[in-house]
């Protein structure tokens, strides 16, 4: 899409915009500036599948970039957009995220948008001080994909805020092993040992753990 | 379905009238008798017509129990600002439902009902999913959703009393060049404020879309809530900018201003709308896809196209008075 053409159809209001507010053609209008900021390089696309709906459990430090990393990685390796939760319901900053693709992170949303098919990024709690732990998640963020049936993708994020490079380590979808409360507990440690596997692949472990 | 004998509330709306003559048309259905405080809009060659207020208990109710109908399509829902102001248009809603469904649970031979209800239910308070469907709860956050609500109890109470299925169809807002709507009129000013970066996504859903829904609702005896909606959504500077309009953003107080001036030029804004334009509106219909096996074939983009296309005033000329 040329840039030209692009601001044309926001001129004219002839751009798309999803029910949930995302805006592809904005985003693909930012993109270069956006990676001015992030340089994506994703591994393990191939456990993505081409359409479908997917859960993808990311860890997070400060939890800044992460989301939009993300987003970014899955977007230009696998040509499908991430829905990240943790959008406030605010105006202006709500609706300003979910043209970028967030969503609220209560149970209705994001069983709306499995149910349309879609990959909905869940964080893992915050690691500020150890880059190299996966937090731990809360065990009913699994709840709207355990009805769903939809399986859960962990995705280790590896990079800092100061710099540019980011790695975007998708590993092997976990397909939830039945229903209730056990299942969600489970699942949701299976996830979390899985991201920290990731992790540990990715990253070095620290000479002076801190 | 056959033999049907079908009374129609509302029947002098946009709505009504169209669900009416595709019911004239339908071989199933024996006879169609309508209510409303408007006359219809076009020819109704087969159904009759009482021009009755919904408000008329005495006339409302003998008039139901005489025609003794298998079904009701209650769509005596009167939008705050379409035709009527808001209070009135919300007292017509309560009345209507009360009369023509209460009056029609007591007939033995009724076996379904269907009701015209809208997205607006569930209300869209902070928090609230942009695009809800069946199961989440109904809190309603604008004056018409809480009309909606009440004639959504009053339908499942009379269901009960009377132990018939009630379809209560959550239309997505009707807009269309000939539908009188409060949302149509503010679009097609010249000039249209909007929320300043507030702006979400809301679905539309095209009149010949939500008769068939009806009908298909009717024909069908489906029970419990079902989102009807066309496919896709726009923001509200999306829609003025398809329509050749010229977006102006409000903030705040500002929207007290282009309230009053929306109003002076006609186009009054409801709360119910001004909550569309800016936290937006949508719906996730697969529960009706599957249950009706029926799918909007308009989306919500060709709705707002479609909004703008008013037929061109020609100037005749006084030379030839034989054309008109």
């Amino acid at each position: 899409m040329s840039i030209q053409a692009g601001l044309r159809r926001r001129f004219d209001g002839t751009y798309p915009v999803d029910e949930w507010g995302l805006d592809r053609d904005l985003v693909e209008l930012m993109s270069p500036l956006v990676g001015l900021r992030w340089a994506t390089d994703a591994r393990g696309v191939e456990h993505l599948s081409a359409d479908g709906p997917a859960v993808l459990v990311f860890n997070r430090r400060f939890g800044l970039s992460e989301p939009f990393v993300l987003a970014r990685g899955v977007r230009l390796a696998a040509d499908r957009p991430v829905r990240f939760v943790g959008a406030p319901d605010i105006a202006p900053v709500g609706p300003a995220l979910r043209r970028f693709g967030a969503v609220l992170g209560s149970h209705a949303e994001v069983a709306g948008l499995l149910r349309a098919g879609h990959l909905v990024g869940i964080p893992l709690e915050r690691a500020v001080r150890h880059r190299h732990k996966a937090g731990r998640l809360p065990v009913e963020a699994l709840a709207a994909a355990l009805d769903a049936a939809a399986p859960v993708v962990p995705v280790a994020l590896v990079g800092r805020e100061v710099t540019r490079r980011w790695v975007v380590a998708v590993g092997e979808p976990l397909s939830p092993s039945g229903q209730g409360p056990l299942a969600e507990v489970e699942l949701a440690e299976a996830v979390r040992r899985a991201v920290q596997d990731l992790l540990d692949e990715a990253l070095p472990a620290p000479r002076w753990p801190l | 379905m056959k033999g049907m004998r079908v009374v129609v509330s509302g029947m002098g709306g946009e709505l009504g009238t169209r669900v009416t003559n595709l019911l004239e048309a339908h071989p199933g259905v024996e006879a169609v008798m309508g209510i409303d405080l408007d006359p219809p809009r076009r020819r109704i060659p087969r159904a009759t017509f009482h021009r009755v207020d919904p408000r008329d208990r005495r006339r409302v109710v003998p008039l139901v129990e005489g025609f003794a109908p298998t079904a009701v399509v209650h769509l005596g829902v009167y939008e705050p600002n379409a035709r009527s102001a808001p209070a009135t248009a919300a007292a017509l809603t309560e009345a209507a439902a009360v009369n023509v469904l209460g009056a029609a649970a007591r007939c033995r031979t009724l076996d379904r009902i269907v009701v015209r209800s809208g997205l607006e239910v569930y209300g869209r308070a902070r928090g609230a999913p942009i695009r809800p469907d069946e199961h989440v709860e109904t809190r309603p956050t604008c004056a018409f959703g809480r009309s909606l609500q009440r004639v959504e109890h009053v339908a499942s109470a009379a269901a009960r009393q009377a132990g018939v299925p009630a379809a209560r169809l959550r239309l997505a807002t009707v807009v269309g060049p000939h539908v009188p709507s409060p949302l149509g009129r503010y679009l097609r000013l010249p000039v249209v404020p909007i929320g300043a970066w507030s702006a979400l996504p809301f679905s539309l859903l095209h009149q010949e879309d939500a008769a068939a829904a009806c009908v298909r609702a009717l024909e069908t005896g489906a029970d419990g809530a079902l989102n009807v909606v066309g496919p896709g959504a726009v923001t509200a500077d999306q829609a003025v900018r398809l329509g050749g309009r010229v977006p102006v953003p409000v903030i705040g107080p500002g929207w007290l201003v282009a309230r009053m001036a929306a109003e002076l030029f006609g186009a009054p804004l409801p709360d119910h709308v001004r909550e569309l334009l800016v936290r937006g509106r949508c719906g996730d219909g697969a529960r009706a896809r599957a249950v009706l096996g029926f799918e909007p074939a308009q989306s919500t983009t060709d709705v707002v196209h479609q909004l703008y296309e008013w037929a061109e005033v020609v100037q005749l000329d006084p030379a030839h008075r034989d054309v008109a």
